[in-house]
């Protein structure tokens, strides 16, 4: 069963076609990969689809819904989280906070008004520590995200990018600059958001990384897909080669 | 007390309204030149009501207050694009505004065999209830002081909300607020409309002790001042602003005696003081350590 649908996507910037009629389509509880050059509009989709930009043309489908054109905060509500490229963390918050500011309440809760003003709950309190175990970070709650080092800061931004309880992470080069211990513990991490049931949208550079989780991957190059299909396949295919290295 | 004091105490009070306002506008990330416009509207809405239709005290207050929440509703939805150095601007330009066209207002009567309304530049005169209702400068004080009190109450309140949380995310990071599943929007409104609403209410209070304002009072340097008491006291907590009021106003004061280059010396103090603590007094580090002191550990 299809997720999320991607239908003739474009986006411009100016006279620049950063996308140019993108269409994918992934299933539940897969792990997809996108890859593709520097500047072949990889960021600028997660970007679309996350609704921090307005697609020029096309049509995004979430569960069949249509999800074009809606703010990145209403992204969230039906189901979709992120992280960013370059980290995006509350420096001056602890850990813990970070997490918390991310948690979000189920909509059917039972809560008591009170405890929905002040913001906090046990379900709140499990969760958080159990994020924490995920990221590794139990040790570091009370440290300010901005004393992290690069790779524990990555950590903390996927662990808060599963506190709002999405059904599809969109994750934007998780991996680089990681070291290949690091590299082998996101993988571990990925494949465990997987068996939790939620989706993953890869976009990375790491071959290693992308080539050994993704069950499918589509290739970009100049906004164009130019390649599609599993691992092996894309890794002999013509035209990816000649995107990366040349003819 | 010496009523000098007094009086001083009494205006340490007065502006910590408006130094309130400014702080809830920065906690949204927004920087408003414009705070001393709603101290004014306040001001002025607070006389008109009370001496030209004769309503009662509490409810001048009151719809003072409600105008200038307004107001700052519509503000907060004119420039709902604008951020940064243009909301500042915007704002500085809605507090012109305010000023000049009260300069050009005039409808004077007479109550009571003594000249007061709107007069222009001349200002609004004899807004004398303090002295219909015999009550001396300390009694003024007392006034003052308990509706800080109970408007810092209600700052506590909300300082342990989600609201407050979910404001300060959206002013450290709008993009990262927003996809964190934040919309910024009611936040925004809600905050730079009930700032407005805290100023008048200063306002108000204001203009019932000076018996008298003019649109001079409400110029430029009010609304810098606001700024400044809550850049000096820091962001952290609602008390920042005010020991931001209490060190801007008692240090001039205290040097009073230096005549013209009190502003001067004054300049040199508020600068080494933010030397030593650029994220103000009570910065958002120095909060959190406090409040983890006191609190459980939600707060951490």
């Amino acid at each position: 069963m299809s997720i999320l649908k991607v239908d003739n996507l474009c986006k411009n910037f100016g006279g620049v076609r950063a996308v140019d009629g993108l269409n994918f389509e992934i299933n539940q509880g897969e792990i997809f990969g996108l890859i593709g050059p520097n500047g072949s509009g990889k960021s600028t989709t997660i970007n679309v689809i996350c609704g921090l930009y307005q697609p020029s043309e096309g049509s995004i489908f979430l569960e069949g819904k249509k999800i074009n054109g809606l703010k990145p905060n209403q992204c969230v509500d039906v189901g979709i989280s992120r992280t960013f490229q370059n980290i995006r963390l509350f420096g001056d918050l602890t850990v813990w906070q970070n997490l918390w500011v991310a948690w979000r309440d189920d909509k059917n809760n039972q809560s008591s008004w009170f405890s929905n003003w002040f913001g906090r709950s046990e379900t709140q309190e499990k969760l958080i520590s159990e994020l924490l175990n995920f990221s590794g970070l139990e040790s570091r709650a009370n440290d300010l995200a901005s004393n992290l080092s690069f790779g524990e800061q990555r950590r903390l931004e996927l662990a808060r990018a599963v506190a709002s309880k999405p059904k599809l992470i969109f994750l934007d080069e998780p991996a680089a600059g990681m070291n290949k211990e690091e590299v082998k513990e996101l993988r571990e991490r990925i494949f465990r958001l997987r068996d939790l049931g939620i989706t993953i949208f890869l976009v990375e550079h790491v071959m290693d990384l992308v080539m050994n989780v993704s069950n499918r991957i589509t290739v970009l190059n100049f906004g164009k897909a130019i390649a599609e299909g599993d691992p092996e396949s894309v890794q002999k295919d013509k035209s990816v080669q000649e995107a990366y290295f040349g003819q | 007390m010496s009523l000098y004091l007094v009086t001083v105490l009494t205006n340490i009070c007065l502006f910590s309204f408006i130094a309130l306002s400014a702080y809830l506008i920065l906690i949204v990330g927004e920087v408003s030149f414009g705070q001393q416009a709603f101290f004014g509207i306040g001001a002025y809405s607070l006389a008109i009501f009370y001496v030209y239709f004769d309503l009662s005290i509490i409810y001048s207050i009151f719809l003072g207050m409600v105008i200038c929440f307004c107001l700052g509703l519509l503000l907060s939805l004119l420039t709902i694009k604008l951020s940064g150095l243009y909301f500042a601007m915007a704002t500085l330009a809605f507090a012109e505004v305010f000023r000049l066209s009260m300069n050009l207002v005039r409808f004077p009567i007479e109550k009571d065999g003594r000249a007061t309304g709107l007069n222009g530049p001349e200002g609004f005169e004899n807004i004398r209830w303090i002295f219909e209702n015999n009550i001396d400068t300390l009694g003024f004080f007392y006034i003052t002081l308990i509706i800080l009190t109970i408007l810092l109450f209600c700052f506590f309140i909300l300082e342990r909300s989600f609201i407050m949380k979910n404001a300060r995310i959206v002013g450290k990071d709008l993009i990262l607020a927003q996809s964190l599943g934040i919309n910024p929007r009611p936040y925004r409104l809600f905050f730079i409309g009930t700032a407005g609403g805290i100023s008048g209410l200063g306002g108000a209070l204001f203009a019932l002790a000076s018996t008298y304002i003019e649109p001079a009072m409400f110029g430029m340097m009010l609304g810098v001042h606001s700024l400044a008491y809550t850049i000096i006291g820091g962001l952290g907590l609602p008390i920042g602003p005010l020991l931001g009021v209490f060190i801007d106003i008692g240090l001039l004061e205290s040097i009073r005696f230096l005549s013209e280059y009190r502003m001067i010396i004054f300049g040199g103090l508020v600068a080494i003081i933010l030397i030593f603590y650029p994220e103000g007094i009570i910065s958002p580090r120095i909060a959190s350590r406090i409040k983890r002191f006191f609190f459980s550990k939600g707060f951490k």
